[in-house]
């Protein structure tokens, strides 16, 4: 927070209102909201607009930040020990079954529902029906956008005479081709892909990305994680053993540490130029706009996740050429699997919290969530907000305040435009417990496997092995039944 | 408890000074045996029945579930032995060799104890049982580093503890030795050597990332000029662990240098210069005059040493994240990330196996090291 | 030179006098000295300088000097001991190793003065009931919940019961060297084991994200170390000083704090000074029972890891800042640490 900012805030404020107006004004003067996020983006924002809505509304906003490995477990300890000092939180939707499940999670239904300024129409069906909501009531109040996208370098694949890549095996045959070729300037060769592979960090979803264009063809509903018949994972199949051909031959054209590249560090590569191809969430569209940054200002793409010509059968665990039976959703013969990693990240409140403080809170989350806060934080690099309502997918004068073309904005606003009205989105692993599921057994088997301690056969049985486990610990019915419920699966 | 203070006591009055004075010992001890129980015995006994159960959440708070030995089954012999033990190797004629050879070493060391002194029922059952510990902790890790082995996190830790502990001490009392002699500027160098000790781990851990970063690290134009850039250590297992001890040794060296040096400074003078009058050399005066007198020292030194060693997880947390694969991850990040992920039960169970391991490596350590080297001095 | 090469090689090889030495040994120390200096002050130099870089400056790097190859800002300080709310983890830390340190130096030496200077004798029958009834606590309250309070109460009851009956009849009791062990092994303790039920513990006494959580824990971790170093320098002490005074009807406390804590004073330094380095550095323990209020900067330093990257130069500043104020206390200390640690390790 700058104290300038908070200075001119205050004095504004003090003209307008005057002091003895205080108390009335404010509805919720005296109140303290504990708000919990993670450090460094979101909790940017979440602490610069603090002021204001306390200049606004007299409740005193307290971001609580965390490094976000410790996120998930810290908001968890509070609330399950009944400590409660963190009155809400801003995080993941993935998370939030986990957090119904001990009850900690307040209903906003009938909230949303009474809010006038919210503007619910204008927010992406997506993260209205399936990142806010469980179970048909809403938990959390949607912040930010997550798509994971492909982003590319136009000079480069422009100059190499190469079309912008539309399936994995493309994507290998540009990154193959690119590879070795200095495109920052600097003199030395830079790299054909960059994809975060780190473990422990937030690398896991990019298998999912793969994956899921060969198991996920037919909508939504249908799901890339388990077969909705028996809950058996998706894994033993040829689609998952091609998902880590292309891991490992990726890397071959990535930077050298890339196993030990997180999403931190492959965005400031692809922002100076070291990249011609990068997988992402939305966040590198805006950082590559940043001037004290980038070094690639309209040099840069970014298009849908590439996808696959053939699909996986499910009951024979052979891929098959894309039809027009098995691929409906499929753009000239490739079927796109857009995958909402991580869901955006989103405003929760607990339950056991003071009702008066609940209703800071939500006004709070509203509040930033408006299009006069929200559609000017999505331009910024530094906030982490990325676009999630429709009236931020046009250009407007708030992305060119931000330093976008127009034409840079029609690409990255027409990606996240392309992926968050694919019929054939992935939705992230929702079931109680997904941690285990992708932070621990996928995450782990699929760097030993990169890391050559495994191969390709004893990683397909890892993971098959791992989520069959727990699947019988935690119940395979009741995971089922939840599985189908948040893909909305019949 | 009952203290027996070795003074008498001197009078009959029975005012509050003299009831104070008459519990002295107690009341000086209360306080530290009070804390000591509420942060480490206490704990330690919750924490034995967190791994005996499951943990869920459950509307409204959480359960714990009793399972018995479950959590330490799943780890030992179960889904998750690749991860606590690693997975093994076939053995070769080489780790077959090597065997023998520790086994002989073990068995030797037994038999001079059962032999030569004079065996008690204790000390043989303590050396039988860290006898056993050891030979299964050496086949373990020669299985899992045997051709298609990979090991895990006990064996890791096992590596930083004694490869790190053992570098560092080296280093150490080779800086120490060559600071000890008559140069000038030694002050100088004493504060300098003692900062990285000052550095807080995680702050280090992220400065040798800065480090060894292949593509913007001081060092990057170094390694593209010898060609290697397509290479990172960050790929390779051993590549990866040498890092991580190279922080590790960065850090902890600086210790046993300055306490190393101290000692060394306090050697008997004019032996030492009796001896050079004598005309022994170097080597002669370090083995008949400095050594005996920084023994002591030296091993008291390594067992602190010891101790902290087996707690790392700062810098392959942030270093690596225990990547690549498993290869980085010690003990204690291992059941860091479990608790992480919710497996409370699980996290406990791997800190108890570390605090097993642990204990009988450092109070070994200080029966069979520490004691007679002390009684030595004496 | 062809007259007198062995008057030549006699004086690089060998040494003037007894107390120096030759000069090619000489050369070489100070040669191998230096290198292990580069060996600490590379990494030194490099957070120091990434402090006045910025992401460009870092991304598009290596730079190694300031105005030569880049133009160093100051705005990473500006950002972190201006903008941000720095100064409060900051103290945060001062305050916690501080207290935590005389706290834990003061118990610590007291528990040590006892152990060396009285003897004691603890039934082993006790400490067997004891730790059977607490056990017991921790069942009855996690499974039958029972309150914690009413359990304490019966188990406590029940102990000075035992005390009085079946204890004074055994005859297996443990000493000192046992009640020493017991304390110092404590440290071998993970952190990771206990971590949890402190928290726990913390949460229901409403003390959690609080200065006090973070004192109390960091003195219990350090005290063993405390005990182990301390008891070696009373150990060193000759008994004729003490007893005169304790003829003269000085109290053992008297005694201690007049006689005995001065007398060591180099080796509390030297202990003051390493627990004060472990509890300014400690991370782990830190990360779990703190979470605005009470967060040290270790805890900041690793939060500088944010999803835009690590904020390189952010965590240069911190981690200079947090280096700055030992490197002052240990230069000052000096002459204390070396011989303090020497004693401490010596004899016993």
């Amino acid at each position: 927070m700058r104290i300038g900012v908070f200075l001119a805030g205050f004095s504004a404020f003090a003209a307008l209102v005057g002091a003895p107006a205080f108390a009335q004004d404010k509805p919720f003067a005296g109140v303290t909201v504990n708000v919990i996020t993670q450090t460094g983006a979101i909790q940017e924002p979440l602490q610069r607009r603090a002021p204001e809505f306390e200049a606004l509304t007299g409740a005193k906003i307290n971001v609580i930040a965390v490094p976000f490995s410790d996120l998930y477990q810290k908001i968890l300890t509070d609330w399950a020990s009944g400590t409660n000092s963190v009155d809400a939180g801003v995080f993941a939707p993935q998370w939030m079954v986990d957090y119904i499940a001990g009850g900690y999670l307040e209903d906003l239904t009938p909230r949303v529902e009474a809010d006038k300024d919210i503007q619910q129409d204008d927010v992406g069906a997506f993260f209205r029906d399936f990142s806010e909501k469980y179970s048909g009531k809403t938990y959390m109040i949607t912040l930010d956008g997550d798509f994971h996208m492909m982003y590319y370098r136009k000079d480069v694949l422009e100059a190499a005479g190469l079309a912008v890549p539309k399936t994995w095996d493309e994507y290998l045959e540009v990154a193959k081709a690119t590879h070795g070729k200095d495109m920052s300037g600097d003199g030395t060769p830079d790299f054909g892909s960059c994809i975060a592979k780190k473990r422990n960090a937030q690398s896991y979803w990019f298998v999912t990305d793969v994956v899921g264009s060969m198991t996920q063809s037919k909508g939504t509903s249908q799901g890339t994680f388990f077969n909705t018949k028996d809950m058996t994972p998706l894994v033993n199949n040829d689609a998952f053993r091609k998902a880590l051909d292309f891991l490992s031959e990726s890397t071959k054209y990535g930077p050298p540490d890339e196993l030990n590249l997180d999403v931190s560090d492959t965005r400031p590569l692809f922002a100076s130029g070291r990249c011609a191809l990068n997988l992402d969430w939305g966040d590198v569209g805006t950082i590559s706009i940043d001037p004290k940054q980038s070094k690639v200002m309209g040099k840069w793409g970014a298009a849908i996740m590439p996808g696959s010509k053939e699909v996986l059968n499910w009951d024979t665990g052979k891929l098959e050429a894309c039809t027009a039976e098995n691929c409906p959703h499929a753009i000239d013969g490739v079927n796109h699997a857009p995958f909402a990693a991580f869901g955006g990240w989103g405003g929760g409140i607990n339950a056991a919290a003071d009702p008066k403080v609940k209703d800071a809170a939500y006004a709070y989350f509203s509040f930033m969530t408006q299009p006069a806060q929200s559609n000017a934080d999505v331009t910024v690099g530094g906030t982490g907000f990325n676009p999630y309502r429709t009236s931020q997918l046009g250009y407007s004068d708030l992305w060119k305040k931000a330093g976008m073309s127009e034409e840079e904005a029609k690409v990255y606003l027409g990606a996240i435009n392309d992926s968050m009205s694919s019929p054939n989105m992935i939705l992230d692993l929702r079931i109680p417990q997904n941690q285990k599921y992708q932070q621990v057994v996928l995450d782990e088997a699929v760097s030993r496997f990169l890391a050559g301690e495994i191969d390709k056969e004893a990683t397909v049985a890892a993971v098959e092995e791992g989520w069959n486990e727990l699947n019988e610990e935690v119940g395979k019915d009741e995971q089922l039944k939840l599985y189908k419920a948040t893909i909305g699966a019949k | 408890m009952t203290a027996t203070d070795t003074m008498p006591d001197a009078a009959d009055r029975r005012s509050w000074a003299e009831w104070l004075d008459g519990h002295s010992g107690r009341i000086m001890v209360l306080p530290a045996v009070v804390v000591l129980l509420c942060f480490a015995i206490f704990p330690l006994i919750i924490s034995a029945y967190l791994a005996l159960s499951r943990f869920a959440l459950a509307s409204g708070g959480f359960t714990l579930k009793f399972i018995g030995l479950l959590n330490f089954r799943k780890l030992l012999v179960g889904s998750q032995q690749y991860h606590l033990l690693g997975k093994f190797g076939t053995f070769g004629f080489v780790q077959f060799a090597l065997l023998a050879l520790i086994a002989a070493g073990l068995f030797f060391l037994l038999a001079r104890y059962l032999l030569r002194g004079r065996p008690t029922v204790v000390g043989t059952v303590g050396r039988l049982l860290v006898t056993s510990m050891a030979m299964g902790l050496a086949v373990l890790a020669l299985a899992t580093m045997a051709p298609g082995g990979v090991p895990g996190t006990v064996v890791n830790t096992l590596l930083y503890v004694f490869v790190g502990v053992s570098v560092q001490f080296a280093l150490g009392l080779g800086l120490a030795l060559l600071c000890g002699q008559p140069i000038r500027g030694r002050n100088f160098f004493r504060v300098l050597f003692f900062i990285p000790l000052m550095v807080t781990p995680v702050g280090i851990a992220y400065t040798f990332r800065m480090l060894a970063d292949m593509q913007k690290g001081p060092f990057a134009p170094l390694v593209r000029a010898f060609g290697i850039s397509e290479w990172s250590w960050a790929t390779e297992a051993w590549s990866a662990r040498l890092m991580v001890l190279v922080g590790d040794t960065w850090q902890w060296t600086p210790f046993m240098f300055i306490v190393l040096l101290a000692a060394i400074e306090n050697q008997p003078r004019d032996q030492v210069e009796a001896a050079r009058l004598d005309g022994a050399n170097g080597f002669q005066i370090f083995r008949d005059i400095t050594w005996p007198a920084i023994a002591p020292i030296a091993a008291t030194v390594v067992l602190i040493r010891l101790i902290e060693a087996f707690k790392i997880i700062d810098l392959p947390n942030v270093l690596t994240g225990g990547g690549p694969g498993l290869a980085t991850e010690s003990m204690t990040l291992h059941s860091f990330i479990s608790w992480r992920t919710q497996d409370l039960g699980g996290s406990a169970a791997i800190g108890y196996m570390l605090l097993f391991i642990s204990t009988i490596v450092c109070v070994s350590f200080f029966n069979f090291v520490v004691r007679p080297a002390r009684r030595f001095e004496a | 030179m062809s007259t007198e090469p062995r008057s030549l090689a006699r004086r690089l090889f060998e040494p003037a006098s007894i107390d120096s030495q030759a000069p090619v040994a000489r050369v070489l120390t100070y040669v191998l000295l230096s290198l292990w200096t580069l060996v600490v002050v590379i990494p030194l130099y490099w957070v120091f300088i990434t402090s006045f870089k910025g992401p460009g400056e870092v991304d598009n790097g290596p730079f190694y000097l300031p105005f030569v190859d880049f133009a160093p800002s100051l705005q990473a300080w500006d950002f972190m001991l201006v903008q941000n709310y720095t100064l409060r983890p900051y103290m945060n830390s001062v305050v916690v190793a501080v207290a935590s340190t005389l706290l834990a130096v003061l118990i610590g030496s007291l528990a040590a003065y006892a152990l060396v200077r009285i003897r004691f004798q603890v039934k082993l029958a006790a400490v067997a009931i004891f730790l059977i009834l607490l056990t017991a606590i921790i069942v009855a309250v996690a499974t039958f919940g029972v309150r914690w309070e009413i359990a304490i109460v019966v188990a406590a009851a029940l102990f000075v019961i035992a005390l009085f009956t079946l204890v004074g009849r055994t005859k297996l009791a443990v000493g000192n060297s046992d009640i020493e062990f017991w304390i110092i092994s404590n440290r071998i303790m993970p952190p990771i084991v206990a971590v949890l039920p402190i928290y726990v513990m913390f949460q229901q006494m409403r003390l959690l994200d609080t200065q006090v959580a973070l004192i109390a824990t960091y003195t219990a971790i350090n005290l063993p170390i405390v005990v182990w170093l301390t008891r070696d320098f009373f150990a060193g002490i000759p008994l004729d000083l003490e007893e005169s005074a304790q003829i003269d009807g000085a109290s053992k406390f008297r005694v201690f704090f007049t006689i005995a804590l001065p007398l060591v004073r180099s080796g509390l330094v030297a202990t003051f000074l390493l627990v004060l380095i472990l509890a300014w550095n400690e991370y782990l323990l830190a990360l779990f029972l703190s979470n605005a209020d009470a967060q040290t900067m270790p805890v900041l330093v690793s939060a500088q890891n944010t999803t835009r990257g690590p904020q390189w130069w952010n965590m240069s500043v911190l981690i200079t800042v947090m280096i700055a104020p030992v490197i002052i206390i240990s230069s000052i200390l000096q002459k204390h640490i070396a011989r303090g640690l020497l004693v401490g390790a010596v004899k016993g």
